[in-house]
């Protein structure tokens, strides 16, 4: 019964260390100093009744990044705030909100969440407050669940309007005549997890943040946008980029937080030829249940649906055995129910749930209070993630942990063997890019149809006369003899965008495994053939689905959920042809080049794979036609001088093996799923008649990845070179160069002479080439 | 962070809209793009007419081709079209249907035609038909948008035509034509008309005529109340194409169907109200007017509390359809005379409405069944009749219990039946007893 004896966060650390498996595991073990709140005054003109409410829940000042944020929007600025999870970010919007609206009713304010969930939970926060001070204030949600009758009454008198950017998109903004009185008198708009705004997605976003201050224009109101994102590397330039006009920006956390040390694991070499490993499961099980038994609330990170399960079904063995605290460990996912979700998040806040198995669903800003210790079952794919899961353990004083336990995929391992990028190096950069051509075209239309565009408007980054001569081709768009540009179709043009995708024409993905078909998600056409070919292993919020039948004239695959414990993995003839350099530059080795290029693919086969193990358990064929991708891309010519002596044979071979490592080293440093990057290589160019590796944005037009790539090309190729020689296989396995077998045992040779010979000399990394 | 940026931009230059840049990648786009539309789907390229340059002349040139004039505003060139149909009609016995109708204030007659549907941020009103009586005929004047640029000087005069205590006749109009309009003041940062009441003909076409009609369409209800008939109708799905056209082409003959086809519906509105007045208002017209359409007014009163008025449309329409011409179904008529019987009832005529249960209890079928129960309910509770009661609630039994037989049970009256019949017999039982 000692076992369950409650104890310490530093003696459970103790407990886990003193296991030999567990301390030769350890490949970092870090302390990250405690920190003193930073605590202002109110300002003196806080309205009274605020001040009041604020003191009667306990709080007697601002921390310093809600003083600075709330002093800058007095001053008519713009903010962005980054803090960490649980640091009072609410009150930096709420509060000058609420002191809007107590000052002048007609206030109007937007909050844009990414999710339905966040906007509910930082609703019912919001009505605390306001009930606090005694403020009246009609704050409400309008999204795809508002009734009607309820609808119009928001529309009406909503001073708080709760939503998320596709509604904004394809429901608020083409009716603003409806919406006449929150845009005259729209004052703040708050723009929260602004960081999931990236690739894709963002770029959209961006998009209708201009359609939103387009119009705020037109009826005479000039908000100010409030921002906020989780630490990331570029949150100001986020900002920026995403809003059109420059923050001030609060990055200095005010909130107080204990002591805290961080552990990195790497599951032992099972074999060492092949650069196998052992499962991450038995680490994170051992962390996990050590802190489950000395009473400390504890949060698990699986990566999917199914290490979800499988986590949670282990925990609770383990505790069983002992008889441990079984019932007070739960799983949490996307496919709960709300109800479920919000009685695990209350019994976390309130203690009556020790462990909760969670996928990156918790990762977003949902309250469940601070816990103890978080383990972390692979890594989350990004330093920034990495830092979110590991920020919800984190009390104001004392001691908290965070274990994260490496899977032996090749980003897992770059960071098992560098955890200095997690310590060390700044957190990814979110990068968006909301010029894309057919991104900006498809809003451009939607904006036209919203407002006609004055000769000379300019729609972001430029007038948008050229581009609306463009679409005036297809006669959507006219200009008038006055000279604006007017929308001339009888289309919607907003109900053509989806924001979480690409291109127009999706593919539907259709459960069919219900009591009728369902519609759970849709991938864009030049993802669908890797992705819902038939035959495929479909993820969708972590869910595995089946693809029974896919009809591509009519844009639909048919799936059934099912639980197997592989995936699939399909493999694209790719060809690829430049068709404009935008800027080129002379790097060691040869050059190095951002420009637009056309790539032709053509899904052949694809592999069963087992998860973790990576085994492979079968192929099938894919019978599809092909697909052109217009999209940017960054490429590296080498010098055909400098590879001289090289066989045809083996320059293939280094070109594969390097383009594997810089793709992975790319992903960790842009943020962005190693999907998103496309990899060519050609051993003799048509178009250079060199040899090239290509890494191409994989949607179309691109979301400026490629442009990031080409400024960051010394740091990619030195990661590379770092990436090959670290890792512990001898003749290039999965987590490097590629499966040993596909490069006849030569890759890792060839690709680390390729990447050394690319470095140039050492001093060259750390600063601009010498061009 | 600014200076980050700066570096950004200016080392990438695919982040910038460098203009030649951009023509090349708009090039290439095009080229792309038209591979993925067929040509056929593509309307023709914008073309530049002598009409199109000049605001002015494109007005002249529109009102020219549709026998208009142009009215220059403050926001630009409106062109106006007005055409007098004769309609001698009156709108005198208006005032006595169950409509929300002053009188006393003018009714402004308004119809648009529009380049799509719903009333999103996109879609404007191009035409818009207001009609007025004048006399013996019906005047319909219509404003035309010559140019998308030109529409403030459409709802200026729009408004010149809408007096504030103006009552507007439409056709769906609540939920369309105005919505759409009141967004396009909104758009344009004005607010809309003022008007003192809206009647929307849509429902009102429902209620007294949907028994007869196909569909709710304006023409179809036009042609089947009023015997008018439309030829070579422009369909409406066609309209918003036939602006695009004339805005690309300049070829104001396009809008020529258009015009006619708003105007008849203007039209319509008056001609429309003009039969609710003449045939219906009346009760002495009343006895001519389509039957069935007597039934549904005689609904409409009951709802709007006119009781009297009801029970005469009631009795009007049963007379109708005995003497001169057979309901529809037999169903039909009984069920519109237990609808009048009910309504004796509800308005404590009772004795009235003995006899007209007692007739539609004689006449068997499944209405009777409720007839019989509405006796049997009469007996029992006011005639206190209890023997009549039974014998009424025995009737209505035996008619229920051939249904069954026949597999059409009547589950509501069995339901009432049982409990009725248990109580009576109680109560018989009883009264034997004392
Ligand atoms: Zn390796």
């Amino acid at each position: 019964m000692r076992l369950y004896a409650s104890a310490t966060v530093a003696e459970v650390l103790d407990r886990l260390l003193a296991d030999p498996a567990v301390a030769e595991a350890v490949v970092a073990d870090r302390t990250l100093p405690a920190r003193a709140a930073d605590m202002r005054p109110f300002p003196d003109w806080l309205d009274a009744g605020l001040r009041s409410g604020l003191e009667g829940r306990g709080v007697t000042g601002l921390y310093s990044h809600q003083a600075e944020a709330i002093e800058a929007l007095r001053g008519g600025r713009d903010v962005c705030i980054v803090t960490p999870t649980a640091s009072g970010k609410s009150l930096c919007y709420d509060l000058p909100v609420l002191q809007a609206v107590a000052e002048d009713a007609s206030t109007r304010a937007l909050y844009l969440f990414p999710t339905k969930a966040l906007g509910q939970d930082q609703l019912a926060g919001f009505h605390e407050l306001a009930d606090a001070a005694g403020i009246e204030v009609a704050a409400a949600i309008y999204d795809g669940d508002t009734p009607a009758p309820v609808r119009q009454t928001v529309r009406a008198a909503g001073q708080v309007v709760v939503t998320n950017p596709d509604m904004l998109h394809a429901a608020i903004l083409p009716h603003h005549t409806k919406w006449f009185q929150l845009f005259e008198q729209l004052r703040y708009v708050v723009v929260d997890e602004a960081h999931t705004y990236r690739g894709v997605f963002g770029s959209h976003v961006a998009n209708v943040l201009r359609r939103l201050l387009r119009l705020c224009a037109h009826y005479g109101s000039a908000p100010r946008i409030i921002t906020c994102s989780a630490t990331i590397g570029n949150p100001g330039q986020l900002a920026e980029t995403l809003t059109g006009r420059a923050p001030v920006l609060v990055d200095r956390n005010g909130a107080p937080a204990g002591e805290k040390r961080v552990l990195i694991l790497n599951p032992p070499v099972v074999d060492a030829r092949l650069g196998v490993r052992a499962s991450a499961y038995g680490l994170v099980e051992r962390a996990a249940v050590t802190f489950l038994r000395a009473d400390r609330q504890t949060i698990v990170f699986g990566r999917s649906r199914t290490s979800v399960e499988l986590l949670l079904t282990r925990l609770r063995e383990a505790l069983r055995e002992g008889r441990g605290p079984v019932g007070r460990v739960r799983g949490y996912r996307g496919g709960y129910l709300p109800s479920e979700r919000r009685a695990i998040e209350h019994g976390l806040r309130s203690g009556d749930v020790l462990g909760v198995v969670s996928t990156n669903a918790l990762e977003l800003g949902i309250d469940i209070g601070r816990l103890d210790a978080a383990v972390l079952a692979g890594y989350p794919g990004s330093i920034a993630a990495t830092w979110q899961q590991i920020g919800r353990a984190g009390r104001r004083r004392e001691l908290s942990a965070a274990v994260l336990v490496a899977t032996s995929g090749p980003v897992d391992q770059y960071v098992a063997t560098h955890p200095d990028v997690l310590f060390e190096a700044s957190p990814e950069e979110a990068r968006l890019d909301p010029e894309n051509l057919h991104v900006l075209l498809a809003h451009l239309r939607a904006a036209a149809f919203e407002l006609p565009f004055e000769p000379g408007e300019r729609f972001g980054a430029a007038p948008a006369d050229d581009l609306l001569a463009f679409l005036g081709e297809d006669g959507h768009v006219r200009q008038a003899a006055d000279g604006r540009w007017y929308w001339a179709s009888e289309n919607f043009p907003a109900s053509e965008i989806s924001l979480r995708v690409a291109s127009p024409g999706n593919v539907l993905i259709i459960d069919t495994g219900g009591d009728r078909p369902r519609v759970v998600g849709e991938v864009d056409l030049f993802s669908a053939p890797t992705l819902v070919h038939e035959g495929a292993i479909y993820l969708h919020e972590s869910r595995q689905y089946h693809v029974d039948r896919l009809d591509w004239d009519e844009r639909k695959a048919y799936v059934r959920p099912v639980d197997v414990d592989h995936f699939t993995q399909a493999e694209l003839a790719v060809t690829l042809k430049p068709l404009e350099a935008f800027a080129s530059d002379a790097v060691p080795g040869g050059e190095r080049v951002h420009g637009e290029v056309m790539v032709s693919s053509l899904a052949t086969i694809y592999k069963k794979l087992r998860l973790e193990s990576l085994e492979n358990l079968g192929w099938g064929r894919i019978h599809l036609p092909e697909l052109e991708l217009h999209t940017t891309a960054y490429w590296v010519a080498v010098d055909p001088a400098a590879v001289a002596g090289w066989r045809r044979d083996e320059l293939d071979v280094a070109l594969v093996g390097a383009g594997r490592a810089l793709q992975t080293v790319a992903s960790v440093l842009l943020m962005s799923d190693p999907r998103d990057l496309g990899l060519v290589s050609q051993v003799r160019s048509p178009h250079a008649e060199r040899p090239v590796v290509y890494l191409y944005d994989g949607v179309p037009g691109g979301v400026g990845l490629a442009a990031r790539l080409f400024e960051r090309h010394a740091e990619l190729v030195a990661g590379a070179r770092d990436l090959v020689a670290d890792c512990p296989c001898d003749a290039g396995c999965p987590a490097c160069t590629g499966p040993r077998l596909e490069s006849g045992g030569e890759g890792k040779r060839l690709a680390s002479r390729l990447l050394a010979l690319l470095s140039g000399a050492r001093a060259d990394i750390a600063g601009a080439p010498a061009a | 962070m600014t200076h980050e940026l700066a570096r950004v931009s200016s080392s990438v230059p695919g982040m910038d809209r460098d203009p030649t840049l951009l023509a090349r990648r708009l090039e290439r786009l095009r080229a792309l793009d038209r591979r993925l539309v067929t040509a056929a789907e593509l309307p023709p390229p914008a073309r530049r007419t002598a009409a199109g340059a000049d605001p002015g002349a494109r007005a002249a040139h529109l009102a020219a081709g549709l026998g208009g004039t142009v009215e220059e505003g403050s926001g630009g060139p409106v062109v106006v079209v007005e055409r007098a149909t004769p309609l001698p009609m009156t709108l005198d016995g208006l005032a006595r249907l169950p409509y929300p109708v002053d009188m006393e204030r003018p009714l402004v007659y308004l119809d648009t035609e529009t380049t799509g549907l719903g009333s999103a941020a996109g879609t404007l009103a191009f035409l818009v038909g207001i009609g007025r009586w004048d006399g013996a005929s019906f005047c319909v004047r219509q404003l035309v948008l010559p140019d998308h640029a030109d529409e403030p000087a459409l709802l200026a005069a729009l408004e010149a035509e809408i007096p504030a205590d103006a009552c507007l006749v439409t056709y769906n109009g609540r939920a369309f034509d105005w919505p759409l309009l009141v967004a396009r003041y909104r758009l344009h940062r004005r607010p809309p008309p003022v008007t003192a009441g809206h009647l929307d003909l849509l429902p009102i076409a429902r209620q007294l005529w949907r028994h007869r009609l196909p569909d709710a369409r304006l023409a179809s209800v036009e042609a089947g109340v009023a015997g008018v008939r439309r030829h070579g109708d422009l369909p409406g799905a066609l309209i918003p194409e036939r602006y695009f056209a004339w805005l690309r082409t300049g070829r104001a003959a396009l809008l020529a169907d258009v015009l006619a086809h708003n105007r008849e519906d203007v039209v319509s509105l008056g001609r429309l109200l003009g039969e609710m007045s003449e045939r219906l208002a009346d009760p002495e017209r009343r006895r001519s007017a389509h039957p069935g359409d007597v039934a549904s007014l005689a609904r409409v009163f009951q709802r709007d509390g006119r009781q009297d008025e009801a029970l005469a449309c009631y009795a009007e329409a049963l007379a109708a359809w005995d003497e001169r011409e057979p309901a529809p179904t037999r169903l039909d008529r009984d069920t519109l005379a237990a609808e009048a019987a009910r309504l004796l009832s509800r308005t404590g005529r009772h004795a009235e409405a003995e006899a007209a249960w007692r007739a539609l209890a004689d006449r068997g079928g499944s209405t009777a069944v409720w007839a019989w129960i509405a006796l049997a309910k009469h007996r029992e509770h006011r005639a206190r009749d209890s023997a009549g009661a039974m014998e009424a609630a025995l009737r209505a039994l035996r008619i229920v219990e051939r249904r069954r037989a026949v597999g059409i049970p009547l589950r509501a009256a069995e339901r009432d039946l049982a409990r009725r019949l248990a109580r009576l017999h109680r109560r018989a039982r009883a009264r034997r007893l004392t």
